[in-house]
């Protein structure tokens, strides 16, 4: 329990006391220790890394789905979808070149909702000002750190349809 | 018996806390080192690189140990004390 003399110490003072005994934050041999915590801690975060990598995926959407026809969206328009059992948006785009692409609609930076600049061939992630190339989904600037991941579009008469991320290829 | 021990610490009183000070700055940097590995392996598992989570995690525990290892060289409790007391 704290003395009155300690009580009646400046803040100053009680963070840089003139006496060893008087020293009652962390001391460097506890900051020591506690770094080796955090080294465990990045050890478990990479065991946990290899678990998800190596663990079987399990609920991704598989097969063909049909998004929409293709003259439901015009050149240089875009349209946000889900496929069935699944919570993550994507993005269908009709590029001005013709061909059509399909994204995840997150940004691989933060998560933001990234949209098609019409126009411009690039994808813009508004929230921190990172951009996509519309034809690849490789990232042209800023912070993100990987491509959007892609689905796979098949055009079949009129219609759009993606492959789900789980479809194994071949 | 040799008085070697005895003589460095008084010729040298701020020996433990210089020694005390270079381990914090090696766990650091060996903590940095894992971050960075978590960064890339998690960064590359994302993008379907399997191949990197392992050798990362295998070095992040190669650190660990490394950086555990530093402790047993953190001088103790009452190093140096007794020398430095002026009778």
């Amino acid at each position: 329990m704290a003395t009155d003399q300690e009580q009646m110490m400046p803040d100053w003072q009680r963070d840089f006391p003139y006496r060893q005994d008087q020293a009652r934050l962390v001391t460097r041999r506890e900051f020591s220790r506690m770094l080796c915590l955090i080294s465990a801690a990045m050890v478990t975060g990479s065991a946990y890394v290899v678990a998800k990598a190596y663990w079987p995926r399990t609920g991704v959407p598989a097969g063909r789905y049909r998004v929409c026809g293709k003259d439901e969206l015009p050149a240089g328009g875009t349209r946000s979808f889900q496929l069935p059992g699944s919570s993550v948006p994507y993005i269908l785009l009709h590029l001005e070149d013709g061909t059509f692409k399909a994204y995840e609609q997150k940004c691989t930076h933060l998560s933001c909702a990234v949209f098609y600049k019409t126009g411009t061939g690039k994808i813009e992630c508004p929230c921190h000002n990172g951009w996509f190339d519309a034809a690849t989904g490789e990232v042209i600037q800023g912070p993100p750190p990987r491509p959007l991941p892609a689905l796979q579009v098949v055009e079949e008469g009129n219609d759009v349809f993606v492959m789900g991320p789980g479809t194994k290829a071949g | 018996m040799s008085t070697f021990r005895n003589a460095q610490e008084q010729a040298h009183p701020n020996k433990n806390s210089t020694l005390t000070l270079a381990i914090i700055v090696v766990q650091l940097l060996l903590v940095s080192i894992q971050i960075w590995l978590l960064y890339s392996g998690l960064n590359n598992a994302l993008e379907h690189n399997k191949g990197i989570a392992i050798p990362a995690l295998v070095a992040s525990f190669i650190l660990f140990l490394v950086c555990c290892s530093l402790l047993y060289f953190l001088p103790g409790r009452g190093a140096g004390k007794k020398y430095n007391r002026r009778s």
